[in-house]
């Protein structure tokens, strides 16, 4: 971490929660995100913490928010300004390592021998230097390639509620994509389960690139800020995560991967420090500053000319309301939107992608293909028919729909059970090998169920297989 | 508000089909009575042809009738189709057309020249969604089917039979058995195969000792034919009471699964509205509390 030329010593005046206040000389006050340190020995005690300036309250007292856990901070104690923001190392050096929000290694595996440390609030990339290439980026799973395929460089959200398989779909992701992909791959850890980072963890070191040989972890950086930290550290972890994954893009060109679960956590954090600090708050009780904070941080998530970032970020639905402000300024961002969908996951149905709340902005003839486009469109309306008839269905039961109707129902209901598939990395509670569908056999399998060819294949077939293909496969061993 | 204010919406187009459904329900139960009723007057009168018949048969005579007789060849068959004009009547024609078209492609597949005739529009939709021509519909057969209008489409049956146009004539219509048993079945009516066996009881229990004026060959041409329309007339009476039957029994329970799913919405429309209010007040009171 780079120290003042001068150290600039404040003291601890106030201590609320994670939030304190600190004095300094009127003349010698940080600046706002500077960071400033506490690293003292009290009553055997060492107590390390990093604050990060918020406001300046006048009469030299500044309020900072606190990185880590202000546990033994009493007052008069002496804080020093680093003279800068929080430094996090980049470069090559930090592939296959593990870091906190300070980018200090916490893998056990000794220190990082960084040339170079960048700060983590810095400015998006201008306007001019945006890449606006538009490329399909294929994942191998059905309902993602056919309804909202990813676009490269671009940003894809998955938005659902608890407990519907975000983090899944999210390790899917990293499992499918990372082992296929020749760059670089950043994983960020934003207040979910310390256990989960711990799996994924392990996992990229068992996991290899294509056949060579060398695991995933090799070309991935993680950082996690998880559950258990404060607030302050699951506010900055998604910008420390960004800034390393910035150099990749700036400094090597190489197509880079960004990985973010969760970025709702990232909004929560904020409403939590915004009470700290003592903003009003505003609808439904967050941050006056949703907006602008999560503005920063997505703005800086692009592709520029010398590189791109492709960023997958998980984002918890609360209470399953889309309409709540911190999920509803998330998806403003985003080019692909995948929304899970509590009813899909009670039928059994996994990934539980709703297929007509999600969308993505590269669904476009001039993008996909005419092909792809109509295909897609297709199935969304068997979709959307059933979905209208489901009252009547209720009510009146099949019977009495019209003979086009039932024809409908019927491959609405192959489409839907179609919709599923084996995951890489469920293998282990499925029991079922992972499928990797190519996006023109996705395409072929749809329009042929959406043109009836597979009317007489029971319903069940269609759980949780690859192309049609296996549909037919899967039936004929059921009669067996 | 959005989600409350959609739920009050989708209440209450629920509760106008349950109106309409619960009103179907009453309407089916009275003409089920009375259709039953028509039923039971007309069973009367066939049982009473199936006794005479089936006193003819104990008689030991040797008679022989055209009707009765499986022609040499049989190639051209009809198969008539019975189905409701209405809807809302739950499996009722689903299972009808199912039954008949399992019968059509059997005969198809036997190389039969099959003519199709259909009762019912919702047949005649079926059909015509399947892209199988219809060379005869009928759409006048409600729930009260007229002896004359079905004598008419039964006296061209036996006629063609007689002169050999028509081999063979199938039914498929929903067959009652009692209220609560009934299905759909695919019956031949022509020939009439089994006029003795299937004729059921005799009047009593010793055999009557029947004086034939003039012949009983004239008697038998008499009676056959008299035999086969009021068999034939009383499938249509079937018809007419399973269609009431279905009917009810499909309404009641859509009135029920409506009643059921007013309640799931008012319950998630009562919580939408109890969520929306503890929400305002939380601001409301965090509002108030910042500004202090």
């Amino acid at each position: 971490m780079a120290t003042a030329t001068a150290t600039n010593i404040g003291r601890v005046t106030q201590v609320i929660g994670s939030t304190f206040d600190v004095e300094f000389s009127e003349e010698n006050l940080p600046e706002i995100y500077n960071a400033i340190k506490v690293d003292k020995q009290i009553k055997g005690i060492h107590l390390k913490v990093t604050g990060e300036v918020q406001q300046h309250l006048g009469g030299g007292r500044v309020r900072c928010v606190a990185l880590g856990s202000t546990d033994g901070m009493v007052r008069g104690m002496e804080v020093e300004d680093t003279g800068g923001p929080v430094k996090v190392p980049v470069g090559k050096e930090t592939l296959g390592r593990v870091f906190n929000v300070l980018g200090e290694p916490i893998d056990d595996r000794g220190p990082v021998n960084a040339t170079e440390y960048w700060p983590i609030h810095r400015d998006p990339p201008k306007l001019t230097d945006l890449s606006s290439k538009t490329e399909v980026f294929e994942t191998g799973i059905k309902v993602v390639d056919l309804l909202t395929p990813f676009v490269r460089g671009g940003k894809a959200g998955l938005f659902g509620g608890a407990g519907l398989g975000k983090t899944v779909i999210l390790q899917e992701l990293i499992a499918r994509i990372a082992r296929e992909h020749g760059g670089f791959s950043v994983f960020a850890g934003v207040g979910e389960r310390t256990r989960e980072g711990n799996d994924l963890w392990l996992e990229m070191q068992e996991a290899k690139i294509g056949d060579t040989g060398r695991s995933v972890i090799e070309q991935t950086c993680m950082v996690f800020g998880q559950m258990n930290e404060p607030p302050g550290a699951r506010l900055r972890v998604a910008l420390s995560g960004l800034t390393m994954a910035e150099w990749f893009r700036d400094a090597t060109g190489s197509d880079t991967l960004l990985f973010i679960d969760n970025i709702f956590r990232f909004s929560q954090a904020g409403s939590e420090v915004s009470a700290l600090l003592g903003r009003m708050p505003s609808a439904v009780g967050y941050q006056p500053t949703l907006g602008t904070e999560l503005g920063q941080l997505q703005e800086r998530i692009t592709s520029t000319n010398k590189g791109a970032i492709t960023s997958v970020q998980a984002v918890y639905v609360p209470a399953d309301d889309p309409t709540d402000p911190a999920p509803a300024t998330a998806f403003s961002h985003l080019d692909a939107f995948i929304y899970l969908e509590r009813k899909i996951s009670e039928k059994g149905i996994y990934p539980a992608i709703d297929p007509l709340a999600s969308s993505s902005r590269v669904l476009d003839p001039q993008v996909v293909g005419e092909h792809h486009y109509r295909v897609a469109r297709r199935v969304q309306q068997i979709l959307q028919r059933y979905r209208e008839l489901q009252d009547i269905i209720a009510i009146l039961g099949v019977e009495e729909l019209s003979e086009s109707d039932k024809n409908v129902v019927n491959r609405a209901r192959r489409i839907e059970r179609f919709l599923s598939q084996p995951f890489f990395v469920a293998e282990a509670f499925t029991g079922k090998a992972g499928k990797f569908t190519s996006r023109e056999e996705t395409i072929q399998s749809f329009e042929e169920i959406c043109d009836g060819k597979w009317d007489h294949l029971p319903e069940r077939a269609f759980l949780y297989v690859g192309g049609v293909q296996e549909a037919a496969e899967q039936a004929k061993k059921m009669q067996d | 508000m959005a989600k409350a204010r959609a739920l009050v919406k989708r209440r209450k187009a629920v509760r106008n089909i349950r109106k309409i459904t619960r009103t179907m329900e009453l309407i089916a139960t009275a003409r089920f009575k009375k259709a039953m009723d028509r039923a039971t007057q007309a069973a009367a009168y066939t049982r009473k042809i199936n006794e005479i018949v089936a006193d003819l048969a104990k008689a030991n005579l040797s008679f022989s009738h055209p009707l009765l007789q499986k022609p040499a060849e049989e190639k051209n068959v009809t198969l008539l189709v019975l189905t409701s004009n209405r809807g809302l009547c739950g499996g009722y024609n689903g299972g009808i057309l199912r039954a008949a078209r399992a019968r059509l492609r059997e005969l198809e597949a036997e190389g039969k020249h099959v003519t199709l005739e259909v009762s019912g529009k919702r047949g005649q939709a079926f059909f015509k969604f399947e892209g199988t021509p219809i060379s005869q519909a009928y759409s006048q057969f409600e729930d009260k089917p007229g002896f004359d209008e079905v004598n008419a489409i039964a006296s061209r049956y036996v006629g063609d039979f007689l002169a050999g146009r028509l081999h063979r004539l199938d039914v498929a219509y929903q067959k009652f058995q009692s209220a609560a048993r009934q299905g759909p079945a695919v019956e031949t009516l022509l020939p009439i195969g089994d006029l003795a066996s299937g004729a059921g009881e005799t009047s009593s229990g010793r055999p009557i000792d029947y004086e034939f004026l003039p012949t009983a060959q004239e008697i038998l041409d008499e009676i056959v034919p008299a035999a086969f329309k009021a068999r034939f007339f009383k499938v249509f009476l079937d018809a007419a009471v399973g269609e009431q039957i279905a009917r009810r029994v499909a309404m009641k329970a859509a009135t029920e699964n409506a009643d059921e799913m007013i309640r799931d919405i008012s319950m998630k429309y009562n919580r939408a509205r109890q969520t929306q209010i503890t929400s305002e007040l939380a601001e409301i009171i965090g509002g108030a509390a910042a500004l202090e």
